[in-house]
């Protein structure tokens, strides 16, 4: 797993890790049980600094994505996660809303908004069967 | 004893003249412990006069000072005891090794951290015996750091510390202090470093201030700065000095 920050972005560089953890772990090439980077070493790596990583682990740990174990470090959960389905569905509608406002700005109808979502769906298990064979 | 929001620095008002120029004139700066804090102003913008004013190195001409509530004249030796300062200009002295630097400057301190030394020294590569005066513009920098990172002090303060190396040694010197220094407990030790390197120190900065003629320009949390204007910091900095230069 290849973390990045851009410092052009505008988003909060925790976030920015946040966000391609959450990536890595849904397009395969971070695997359940896998360790992530250790806080120190990382932040010397991306040069920056080690509460910004510290803040990117405890979001990625309330959002129930890692797990932290005492004296080994942070690992990509196994297994489900430790919400109900319904505050599953309510987080993930939220981001919907958001997706859905975007698309009748661009002037996307329901219909190919779905077929969109249909392609990155795809496209996600495509990267998902590549990163399987290796 | 310090309670939780004493912040590490507290500087109000501060002014300091030199003959009939304005090196600082009324400047502000609050650095919250636990932060790493970037001072950021062109050559000439009053960064080093007002870090010597917060060290006793200069007196102020008006103004106030406290490093942790505390008053770096009345209670100097309380305050230099839980500092670090590496000066923009490193020098140490002719007659000594780099072995016996480090030892020198051990001598002063309550604490020293020899794990810590042992591997930077080796990380760097510096021959201990080695006059410190034949050392390069980087290595003694590099000695300086180590001198400054040993006594794990709480608030450790940097002027213009990679001004003149070459970008290796930066490089080295920025990830030395992302890792040694913040080690332990992060939310204890404050960083203050003043530079115009801006882009070096993009990722370490997590809140800064920009000085320009003495006075504050803007202050702002990095992440929410780089939110609000799409830029990077060192972007920020330059169409902001643009701005209060038109």
């Amino acid at each position: 797993m290849l973390l990045q920050v851009n410092f052009k972005s505008g988003m909060a560089v925790y976030q920015q890790l946040v966000d391609q953890v959450k990536l890595a772990a849904a397009a395969g090439s971070l695997k359940p049980g896998e360790p992530l980077p250790g806080i120190r070493p990382l932040a010397e790596q991306l040069r920056v600094n080690r509460n910004t990583v510290a803040k990117a682990y405890a979001e990625l740990e309330s959002q129930g994505v890692i797990e932290t174990v005492a004296g080994k470090g942070c690992f990509l959960r196994e297994g489900s996660s430790p919400f109900k389905k319904d505050v599953r569905r309510k987080v993930l509608a939220e981001s919907i809303d958001q997706a859905v406002v975007h698309a009748h700005h661009l002037q996307i109808d329901k219909e190919e908004f779905l077929r969109v979502a249909e392609e990155r769906f795809d496209a996600l298990a495509l990267k998902r069967t590549r990163a399987s064979q290796g | 004893m310090m309670s939780d929001n004493t912040p590490a620095i507290d500087i109000r008002n501060l002014v300091r003249r030199y003959g009939h120029t304005d090196a600082v004139d009324g400047l502000n700066l609050r650095v919250a412990a636990g932060r790493c804090y970037g001072l950021f102003g062109r050559n000439g913008a009053g960064k080093t006069t007002t870090i010597k004013c917060l060290l006793n190195l200069l007196r102020p001409t008006s103004g106030e000072t406290r490093i942790f509530g505390l008053d770096p004249v009345r209670d100097e030796v309380a305050v230099k005891s839980r500092i670090s300062y590496v000066p923009d200009q490193v020098s140490f002295y002719p007659w000594m090794t780099v072995e016996d630097t480090l030892a020198y400057f051990a001598s002063f301190r309550a604490q020293w951290n020899r794990d810590i030394e042992i591997g930077l020294v080796k990380q760097f590569g510096l021959n201990l015996s080695q006059a410190a005066t034949h050392l390069s513009k980087g290595q003694r920098t590099q000695l300086a750091l180590i001198c400054s990172i040993c006594p794990e002090p709480d608030l450790l303060i940097l002027d213009e510390p990679t001004s003149g190396l070459d970008p290796i040694v930066r490089r080295e010197f920025i990830r030395t202090v992302i890792g040694a220094y913040q080690e332990g407990d992060p939310a204890r030790r404050t960083v203050l470093i003043s530079t115009h390197l801006i882009s070096e120190f993009e990722g370490l900065i997590d809140e800064f201030t920009i000085i320009d003629r003495g006075r504050n320009v803007l202050t702002q949390e990095a992440d929410r700065a780089r939110a609000k204007h799409q830029q990077t910091l060192e972007e920020i900095f330059v169409s902001t000095l643009q701005g209060a230069l038109a």
